[in-house]
């Protein structure tokens, strides 16, 4: 029995710290879907194209994969305020099915463009210290897991001062609150929602990096992770960045837990079941509005 | 229904062009032009059952791909267990509709996009399911879960394309059938305003539930089919989104909630497959893209776009005052 | 007060909803300092032609000129920017958001940000219970309570015009009258008012001017007090003479 509690308390851990990732992950989901009402489905192979550019970086370069987030992060906008601006908003004009379906399109393109230039060979991102655990009351805790963790305190916290301190943070969240009405407050509501799915291209950069050290990534895992996106966003409700975070430590620490029990080649399956199950049971979160 | 003269004529059209079909094969057309009304027949089957769903329920499905792939493992558990794969292919048919009613709890109790997404997840969860699940032969058969399929000696490969014609041009009489019921009339109120429409007195959850039914139905006969042609499934195979990809991409550019537009659509893209076969690696990325340019530029589909075209509208009136 | 100079000038407006018309050929008038009213029933376009002002709706006829500079087809932020702010019916506010908030991101423009502070004093002195109530989420405000801050937010964004739509709709008469006397303290700083109403009576005795719509036409115009007298206003709006 002691030997059963003690052998939880690396899941349990790691899955708290895991659950950090995930919400950075899942932040660039719920601010398009928040203030746009639009699941990007291709969400996920965004974070990956953070992943594989930061993969091609260091392999060319040899930096420090953080570092080459001076190039990621604008690149990632830039992409991200392009979807919207030239695609998105004219998709939305036309009907509610029109947005998904161009980025499905979106979505298959990216995972074939992975497949051609990097092969469906799996990759991953190695640095000093990628490898590295230190112990903690026993368990072994490796310093990327951690990492994760820190970085997504930082990043939720950013960026909700950014949405609450900022005119354009403000702006964001009044076009998501009646977008009519900020238009006639002066905001520049199309433009506000190219910037809000930038600020989503940047979130995907972060945690492509991190998802890059933490994971072996393939062409298609895009998918997965807009699945565990989905999760954690449903779960932590929206317009709440607390939620979010809460929400990817429930999916992180079922992932965890999950793999203890079940060994680890199910453990996709048991997130897409609770997603599952979760989206039957309880579509607007724990935490919705 | 009854027999109005311009339906006999459409009718003995539709006749005269499947037993044309069915001799190609009897009368020694090259084995492309062969594959090429095969596939259009399978694809077919899969685009008439999505414009089915988007077009006249509005249901995004992405899950269809589940149906077709336990179809393909139906199959395998028949043909390896010594049964009748006429049997089997009843059998994937159940399958997939039971299975379609179990999902639906989960997925018919979300709206438009979460629909959309949660239907994405089932072929992804089940293709873990098989990856993990050997459910015939031992360790060394299936290894990375691919099948072949047995049984298959008998089968000449010209009954599997009559089969698939069977299909093919069966979709085409469901999807007559269901426009013209009572089903279709609800649904067609229910793609103009969801809200109206139920409190008229229409069952939305049941019109919807019995759309995707019967959707799950035939795209299962049509991956049954496919799979015995190809005499192999695997779990990247069977659940591939290149299969979503395609019903898609096809009602898409024939023009979506037309019944012709699916039609139109998959005799492009099995051009545009045969076209791209070389190049498989861009494909994809080729047809994603097309996919986006159409949605943008041309969302209504070939169809649609010609149904507003004066000449159609002149044509038409031609026919119909001609036949009647 | 009223000067000669013109301010606004929609020149034969016709204004669609989707496919149906709703507006024919309006043309109206407005010089700077003026408060006029626009009055019609329901459907008679009244909201239809504030947001063909604002921008919201593009006209497929007609032009809207500003201070001589034409926006009928600007985009609804250009011409906050420009001074024409609207206080949208149904008291149109962020839900979410502190009254605080709300008022706040009506300086968004760029003219609005610099005289933010200014705006705060003048807003909080012409609606004391919104610094009371600063730090409270709008949705859980009262409906007079959250008119006031449609107003104020509108202020917020330094205005030259101000759009009201059905500002009394729904509103107890004494906070009817408050509101009234906010719009005249506006006024008197110079602020030019155009605001639609369906309550005519009311609305005679407040405004300077008066145009009276009827299913998407300008059927009678002019001043008001002349217009109080008029035979056909007081057997059309108020039944008896």
């Amino acid at each position: 029995m002691h030997e059963f509690i003690a052998g939880l308390g690396s899941p349990l851990i790691m899955g708290i710290l895991l659950g950090g990732l995930y919400a950075v992950i899942a932040l660039g989901l719920s601010l398009v879907f928040g203030v746009m009402r639009l699941i990007n489905v291709a969400h996920g192979d965004l974070v990956i194209f953070g992943s594989y550019f930061a993969y091609l970086i260091v392999t060319l370069t040899g930096i420090d994969p953080v570092l080459s987030l001076v190039a990621g992060i604008p690149v990632l906008f830039l992409i991200g305020f392009a979807i919207q601006k030239f695609l998105m908003a004219r998709a939305f004009k036309q009907s509610m099915e029109a947005p998904l379906i161009i980025a499905f399109g979106i979505s298959l393109v990216l995972e074939n463009a992975y497949q051609i230039i990097f092969s469906p060979m799996s990759r991953g991102i190695s640095t000093s210290y990628s490898m590295k655990s230190f112990i903690f009351g026993g368990i072994y805790i490796p310093i990327v897991y951690v990492l994760n963790f820190i970085v997504a305190l930082l990043v939720m916290v950013s960026l909700h001062a950014f949405l609450k301190r900022t005119y354009l943070g403000q702006a964001i969240i009044a076009a998501s609150q009646d977008a009519v009405a900020a238009q006639l407050m002066g905001i520049n509501t199309p433009r506000i929602f190219a910037f809000t799915f930038g600020i989503a291209g940047t979130t995907a950069a972060v945690a492509g990096v991190f998802l890059g050290l933490t994971f072996p990534f393939t062409p298609i895992s895009g998918i997965s992770f807009l699945i565990i996106a989905f999760g954690v966003v449903i779960l932590g409700g929206l317009g709440s960045v607390l939620g979010t975070f809460i929400g990817g430590i429930i999916l992180g620490l079922a992932q965890t837990l999950g793999a203890h029990f079940f060994g680890s080649a199910a453990q996709m399956l048991i997130l897409d079941i609770m997603v599952l199950v979760i989206l039957a049971v309880r579509p607007q979160g724990l935490f919705g509005r | 229904m009854e027999l109005t003269p311009l339906r006999f004529v459409r009718l003995t059209l539709l006749f005269a062009a499947v037993a044309l079909l069915a001799i190609f094969p009897l009368i020694g057309l090259p084995k492309d032009w062969i594959l090429y009304i095969f596939l259009f027949c399978v694809y077919l089957a899969l685009a008439n059952m999505w414009n089915l769903l988007c077009g006249y329920c509005g249901l995004i499905s992405l899950c269809q791909t589940a149906f077709i792939g336990l179809a393909g493992y139906t199959l395998v558990i028949f043909t390896w267990n010594g049964l009748p794969i006429s049997l089997g292919i009843l059998c994937s048919a159940v399958v997939a509709a039971v299975f379609a009613v179990l999902i639906s709890l989960p997925l018919f109790r979300l709206r438009g996009i979460y629909f959309a997404i949660g239907s994405l997840i089932v072929p992804d969860a089940l293709r873990v399911v098989f990856l993990l699940w050997r459910p015939v032969g031992d360790k060394i058969h299936g290894k990375g879960a691919g099948y072949m399929l047995k049984g298959l000696e008998d089968i000449s490969m010209t009954h599997i394309y009559w089969l698939a014609i069977l299909v093919g041009i069966g979709s085409i009489f469901i999807m007559r059938l269901i426009l013209s019921s009572k089903l279709g009339m609800g649904l067609a109120a229910i793609r103009d305003n969801d809200t109206a429409a139920s409190s008229s007195g229409i069952n939305i959850f049941r019109l919807k539930l019995c759309a995707f039914v019967i959707s799950a139905i035939v795209s299962a006969l049509a991956g049954a089919i496919f799979f015995m042609f190809d005499g192999y499934i695997a779990p990247t195979g069977g659940f591939n989104m290149k299969w979503t990809m395609t019903m898609i991409l096809a009602t898409v550019i024939g023009g979506i909630s037309t019944e012709e537009g699916p039609m139109i659509g998959t005799v492009i893209i099995v051009f545009l497959h045969f076209v791209l076969a070389r190049y498989a690696g861009i494909s994809l990325v080729i047809q994603g893209t097309l996919l986006i340019i159409i949605m943008l530029l041309v969302p209504q589909g070939i169809m649609g776009f010609l149904r507003k075209t004066r000449s159609y509208q002149s044509l038409l009136r031609l026919l119909v005052r001609g036949a009647g | 007060m009223v000067s000669e100079k013109r301010m606004l000038k929609a020149d034969n407006i016709d204004a669609y909803y989707g496919n149906l018309q709703v507006l024919w050929k309006i043309s109206v008038e407005i010089k700077v300092g003026e408060i006029v009213a626009i009055i019609g029933s329901n459907g008679s376009g009244k909201s239809t032609f504030l947001n063909v002002i604002s921008g919201v709706i593009h006209p497929p006829r007609g032009s809207i000129l500003f201070e001589g500079t034409d926006i009928t087809s600007m985009d609804p932020f250009q011409i906050v920017g420009l001074g024409i702010s609207q206080v949208p019916e149904g008291r149109r506010i962020f839900p979410d958001m502190t009254v605080f908030e709300n008022l706040r991101i009506g300086s968004y423009s760029r003219r609005a940000r610099s005289k933010r502070e200014e705006n705060f004093e003048r807003v909080y002195r012409l609606f004391p219970v919104l610094k009371e109530r600063r730090n409270q989420i709008a949705k859980t405000l009262s409906g007079g309570e959250r008119q006031m801050m449609a107003i104020g937010s509108a202020l917020m964004s330094d205005p030259k015009l101000l759009l009201l739509d059905e500002m009394s709709l729904g509103l107890s008469p004494l906070v009817v009258n408050e509101l009234y006397r906010a719009l005249k303290e506006i006024r008197s700083r110079g602020i030019t008012i155009i605001f639609v109403e369906q309550n005519v009576r009311r609305t005679l005795t407040e405004a300077e001017r008066v145009y009276i719509l009827e299913t998407g036409r300008v059927v009678l115009s002019g001043n008001a007090e002349t217009l109080r007298e008029e035979e056909k206003v007081k057997k059309a709006y108020f039944g008896t003479h």
